[in-house]
């Protein structure tokens, strides 16, 4: 199963915290992103492996970007 | 000679009425997942509390010897019923007969309902199934030209908008809900649909054909979409979990705006300190916190579970709104999410807090407002939604509320957007993280002492010792000297300083009959 985890703001990618192929829980950080001068983390929803990550540090976010996949049984 | 043909009629008729649409749509219906309106009326209701009115409306059949053959229900089921023990007002579209598009008794049995909660002064419920009006209209001879509505009538629309400022109103979607249905769905005070639910202006194919898009009615108006609109309020995993909702936030409210909220006891301690609270806001400004732990720290909690019922978090989502208690009085609760936009007021927020504002004030609920506010939301996008006018009309709502209002501020407090978290003569908290101003330092220094910064040997030093000399100065214990808040607290007094407050706020704000909460034009 495929879960597209997005971004709920806009901002920029301040840390990429997880890589691909990495194995992560449920809350575990994806990304950091700086908005409005503060560090907002971008979680996963759902348990498995990060199958795909689709930002890098410094890039711009906007509301509702896929940010990364995670696949899970 | 007796009645007794008659009678035998009348429960014949109540019997075919029971029947809905017939077996063959009640399956389909059931195949669906859902349950019919009735199914519907009692999983909400208390047991065998529903008293029906108007069951006999709908369209006979007689065979050719004049005896009843079949009978065509109206498509709205209305009556009186309890909720916890509560009388109230219920009403729904039956999908089973015509898709809930009303035939000519559903259309006015439907228009009655806010007509009996006017009367009565009970809370309103409405469970929406149905589609609008037709090209084809209600039912009624096609070969009739159509004559309208006489002019001395009333609009139907009168009655609805009436009942926001005399009766608590709630409702659902429990299935796809259009046109007119969808306008009295979402004039209510709280609303809810289930994840298959869809609430449309138009359906799929009239947007087709207007418009050219080619979408479901899911994509449409699922809650993906209204949920972020702020049409919809919340989000139920079924029907039950939706009746659920409606009973636990008609729990908070009165029956109607002559009334203050009931007081609802629980084993909560008065005195209860979270120790949570001493810690749970960083030292580091730039990192985030949950300002929903904070809120339930600090509201009573029965077996474990928080009293805070949380209305329409997807939509102005860095502003919270919600309902709870504290020593079993009901308040309404706001608070900053910094998660989003670290808290600001950006223009859906704003008109979120507009109406919660309002709605407080209708019946007579006061507010606790957990402050973390860096001020409006700027940027262009900001700017292009109008989030001056809507932030400057929550302020004044804000400033026109007549309820008791206390603020607790836990960190930021900057701006004008500031102003839309403290009430009129409202009792201030302050955390010792809090810090106050024109503007944050993060964000302000740069800006106001630009040229002093680039002239510096070390324009980076200079900056960080300005911001910390700023910082200095937006610190909570100077206003705490010289009174400009009541108190500065221990976080973990957060609850037993509220409960005070609120006793000795009911005092004074109980002496005076409640009566409906009239606004002005706002900006």
């Amino acid at each position: 199963m495929r879960t597209k985890i997005t971004s709920e703001i806009a901002g920029q990618v301040w840390k990429v915290i997880a890589k691909q192929g990495d194995s992560v829980a449920v809350d575990d950080v994806i990304v950091i992103l700086e908005s409005m001068k503060m560090e907002i983390p971008v979680q996963a929803t759902k348990a498995g492996v990060v199958s795909e990550l689709l930002v890098a540090e410094e890039d711009m976010i906007s509301e509702d970007q896929h940010i990364a996949t995670i696949e899970s049984e | 000679m007796s009645w007794q043909d008659q009678i035998d009629e009348i429960h014949q008729r109540r019997a075919l009425a029971k029947q809905q649409g017939g077996a063959e749509a009640v399956d389909k219906h059931h195949a669906k997942g859902r349950l019919t309106i009735r199914e519907r009326i009692d999983g909400l209701l208390d047991d065998n509390s529903f008293d029906e009115v108007g069951e006999g409306a709908g369209v006979p059949e007689y065979d050719e010897n004049g005896k009843l053959k079949d009978f065509q229900p109206a498509n709205f089921i209305l009556g009186f019923g309890q909720l916890d023990g509560r009388k109230v007002i219920v009403g729904g579209e039956d999908f089973t007969v015509k898709g809930g598009s009303p035939n000519p008794a559903g259309l006015r049995k439907s228009v009655y309902t806010e007509e009996l909660a006017l009367q009565y002064k009970m809370p309103l419920i409405r469970l929406h199934e149905g589609g609008g009006g037709s090209v084809g209209g209600t039912g009624q001879d096609k070969k009739r030209r159509p004559l309208g509505e006489p002019v001395f009538s009333t609009s139907r629309f009168v009655p609805l908008a009436k009942t926001l400022g005399v009766v608590p109103v709630a409702t659902a979607a429990l299935g796809p809900v259009a046109g007119l249905p969808a306008a009295r769905l979402v004039a209510s005070h709280f609303s809810v649909m289930t994840e298959n639910a869809a609430v449309l202006i138009a359906g799929p194919q009239v947007v087709k054909r207007a418009l050219g898009h080619d979408m479901t009615k899911e994509e449409l108006g699922g809650p993906a979409v209204h949920l972020k609109s702020g049409a919809i309020d919340n989000l139920a995993v079924d029907e039950q979990d939706a009746f659920d909702q409606i009973r636990q936030f008609l729990s908070y409210l009165p029956d109607n705006a002559w009334a203050f909220p009931p007081h609802l006891s629980n084993d909560d301690k008065i005195d209860r300190c979270d120790d949570t609270l001493a810690s749970i806001v960083p030292t580091n400004r730039r990192q985030p916190f949950q300002m929903r732990k904070i809120i339930n720290a600090v509201v009573d909690q029965q077996n474990g579970d928080s009293s805070f019922f949380e209305m329409g978090r997807k939509y102005g989502p860095s502003l919270i709104t919600g309902l709870a208690r504290l020593n079993g009085h009901a308040v309404g609760v706001i608070g900053n999410d910094c998660m989003f936009y670290a808290g600001a007021m950006t223009a859906s927020a704003a008109q979120k807090l507009r109406r919660f504002a309002d709605f407080c004030n209708s019946f007579h609920l006061p507010i606790v407002s957990f402050v973390d506010e860096p001020g409006f939301m700027i940027g262009p996008d900001s700017e292009m939604a109008g989030t001056i006018r809507h932030g400057t009309a929550a302020i004044s709502a804000v400033l026109q509320s007549r309820v008791p209002w206390a603020s607790v501020q836990v960190l930021k407090a900057f701006g004008v957007a500031a102003q839309a978290h403290f009430g009129l003569e409202s009792y201030i908290l302050s955390w010792p993280s809090a810090a106050s101003g024109a503007l944050p330092v993060e964000g302000g220094v740069a800006v106001a002492f630009g040229r002093e910064i680039a002239a510096a040997d070390d324009p980076e030093a200079r900056q960080k010792e300005l911001e910390d000399m700023l910082a200095a100065s937006q610190s909570p214990f100077p206003r705490a000297e010289g009174l400009s808040v009541h108190e500065i607290i221990d976080p973990r007094e957060t609850r037993p300083k509220l409960i005070a407050w609120l006793e000795n706020a009911q005092h004074a704000y109980r002496t005076t009959a409640p009566e409906p909460y009239l606004t002005t034009m706002r900006p």
